[in-house]
């Protein structure tokens, strides 16, 4: 992950292709974070992964999967980690006991396509950078929430990217992915994520 | 007038009141509609730690005027974004909200601040609270008071105007009506009238009634003077009538005695003077016949007295007055003792009983119904005889015991009758008046006589005044 020191001007014009809305939009996100001007540039309340972990649980709690999309689902909620686990027990620790829309939340490791066909949530690692595309196309149609932290995710037909605003963990939004996939983005979502992409970007 | 306004004065307070609880319950609710609004609003910026999406969608609550300031906090209590009409960026102090419980609110100061848990999904996301002012709330109190103050200065005044005109048709005449009841009933005059009204209401029926009502108290009045003055005169008459006659008993009475008398006290002198100066002429039998003769004669006689007695008791006038009853018993035993001092007899004699009567006719009573007990325990070698107050039940009754020679129950009804005996002559001497005369001396008091005995077991009279 990147990381960017707490300097308010090259902050996210370089990170994000934002567009003026968006900027303005962020510029008072960095106002905001003056506030507590004493807090290390570290979240030290909850570590990075403790705060992806509850962020992928509450994705979850945004979406709307559409009939087709659910007929290849089970009876439980999978949230799966695809490749290298950065998450480790956090993630099993955070979803324990949870549940969304009565069915029980379940952590899952997976390492092919195919196997990730029945989750709800799949969060890509950064160590399939190379075979993001071969993993996107193998999930597509299948009604997977792709999650990510890979640069530039959201562009390469990732649904949500995790991305850092000043302290805070953020993330943009691809709608036309999520639609795609048939799945549903509350605009409550929507309006709290820091970029909504409506088209894939040419990725490479 | 100051119970019609006081009453008017409690409706409008009332109503007042009623209104403006109902407002205020109006405002917690639209304050509570607008805090779920806000808080479920806000659920995806708690969630995803975006204050600046908090802020906003609080910044919408600007559009109410009379919310203050308003803010959500995060699930540890910290705030997480606010917002102040005036910006001042005051937060007012929360009221806390008790375990279960999703909503609060306290009026405080001029305000009142909703505080309602974020619930998303069934789990709690955070808490927001806004805080609205009353003003509206103010105003609505002050028209409502200046509305009431007009209607109650309006409404007295028409009262007031009104009132002499219903004092003078209703009122006016109903009080003199009072009043002219209690003169009659007070001074007894049943010749006044109350004046007639002269409208075609109730009222003037109600006069009319009430005179009507005076004119029938006058006739009856009239009426029973009336038969009061003919009965009068009837006892009037009748009271002459009996003087008249009593004074010619009285006259018969007095030619009786007088006429009676005289031949008898010439047989029986005569009978003596033939015993004395020709006894040595006549032998046993013949003074024995004479003897005999002067018995009668003299027997005859007290008979006479004893029946003039009897009258007299009867006409004579009776003069009640107290008299200690216990006093005249004993004053009598003693005499009687006197008489006959070898006779061993016991009086016990109740203290103290007084009664109201005519002292010489109860004297005479009780003197023969003493004799009475007196001479029928001559017999005994001892006697007793008690005076004392007999109270079974309600009416007490004075009675007179001896332990004689009594009488057979079974001619009790002839003791009171005149001449009636029921002994003979050879054994207890008397004529046979002197029970009547009590009964009639009681009987005038307005008492009652009666008489418990047996052979040889005495006797006891019993008498009520």
């Amino acid at each position: 992950m990147k990381r960017f020191p707490n300097d308010k001007c090259s902050l996210n014009v370089s990170y994000a292709r934002v567009r003026s809305r968006r900027c303005m939009f962020s510029a008072l996100l960095v106002l905001f974070l003056l506030y507590p001007s004493n807090l290390p540039a570290q979240q030290t309340k909850a570590s990075e992964y403790e705060i992806k972990a509850t962020y992928l649980y509450n994705f979850g709690r945004f979406v709307q999967w559409s009939a087709s999309a659910v007929a290849v689902k089970g009876d439980s909620f999978p949230i799966c980690v695809f490749g290298q686990d950065p998450f480790g027990s956090i993630l099993d620790s955070t979803l324990s006991g949870e549940s969304i829309g009565g069915k029980t939340v379940v952590a899952k490791r997976v390492s092919k396509p195919q196997e990730a066909l029945d989750c709800r949530i799949l969060y890509i690692s950064a160590s399939e950078d190379s075979r993001l595309k071969e993993i996107l196309t193998g999930l597509d149609k299948a009604g997977v929430l792709t999650v990510s932290d890979i640069p530039q995710f959201s562009q390469r037909g990732g649904m949500i990217q995790f991305v850092l605003v000043g302290n805070k963990i953020r993330f943009e939004v691809n709608l036309t992915s999520a639609q795609d996939a048939g799945l549903t983005l509350s605009s409550d979502l929507l309006k709290v994520a820091v970029a909504v992409r409506k088209s894939p970007q040419p990725g490479d | 007038m100051l119970v019609s306004g006081a009453a008017l004065l409690l409706a409008c307070a009332s109503f007042i009141a009623y209104d403006l609880v109902s407002f205020r319950q109006a405002t917690i609710y639209n304050l509570s509609i607008q805090a779920q609004i806000a808080g479920s609003n806000a659920v995806s910026a708690l969630l995803f730690d975006d204050q600046s999406s908090a802020e906003k969608t609080l910044s919408a609550l600007q559009v109410s005027p009379n919310i203050i300031s308003a803010g959500i906090l995060a699930l540890d209590g910290k705030p997480f974004a606010a917002y102040s009409r005036d910006n001042s960026g005051r937060t007012p102090e929360l009221p806390r909200l008790a375990t279960g419980q999703s909503e609060t609110y306290r009026f405080s100061g001029g305000t009142v601040v909703l505080v309602r848990s974020i619930v998303f999904q069934g789990k709690s996301t955070g808490t927001i609270y806004i805080q609205s002012g009353l003003e509206a709330l103010y105003s609505r109190l002050r028209l409502y008071a200046g509305i009431s103050a007009i209607v109650l200065a309006v409404s007295l005044l028409v009262a007031l105007l009104i009132s002499p005109i219903f004092q003078r048709e209703i009122a006016g005449p109903i009080v003199q009506l009072a009043e002219i009841a209690q003169l009659v009933s007070r001074d007894k005059n049943y010749s006044v009238r109350a004046a007639p009204a002269d409208s075609c209401d109730e009222v003037s029926v109600l006069v009319g009634a009430f005179n009507g009502m005076l004119s029938q108290i006058q006739e009856r009045e009239r009426a029973l003077q009336k038969a009061h003055d003919e009965l009068e005169q009837r006892v009037q008459e009748r009271t002459t009538e009996l003087d008249n006659t009593n004074k010619e008993l009285e006259a018969f009475s007095y030619s009786v005695s007088h006429d009676l008398r005289a031949p008898l006290r010439a047989i029986d002198g005569f009978s003596q003077a033939l015993l004395e100066d020709y006894s040595e002429k006549l032998d046993s039998s013949g003074q024995d016949h004479l003897q005999r003769v002067r018995l009668a004669a003299q027997r005859m006689s007290s008979l006479i007295d004893d029946l003039l007695n009897l009258s007299r008791v009867t006409r004579s006038e009776m003069r009640r007055e107290k008299l200690d009853l216990s006093a005249v018993v004993r004053s009598i035993a003693e005499e009687l003792q006197r008489g006959t001092p070898s006779r061993k007899v016991t009086f016990v004699i109740a203290d103290g009983l007084k009664v109201e009567g005519d002292s010489r006719l109860l004297r005479v009573a009780i003197e023969n119904l003493l004799g009475n007990a007196w001479k029928y325990t001559s017999s005994h070698d001892s006697a007793r005889i008690e005076f004392g107050l007999h109270q079974p039940n309600g009416r007490p009754a004075y009675f007179i015991r001896d332990d004689g020679a009594g009488f057979d129950p079974l001619y009790s009804n002839r003791l009171f009758g005149a001449f009636q005996r029921l002994h003979s002559m050879a054994e207890f001497p008397g004529t046979g008046i002197g029970l009547a005369t009590v009964q009639r001396i009681i009987r005038r008091h307005g008492g009652d006589i009666w008489a418990e005995g047996a052979v040889e077991k005495g006797a006891t009279f019993y008498f009520t005044l």
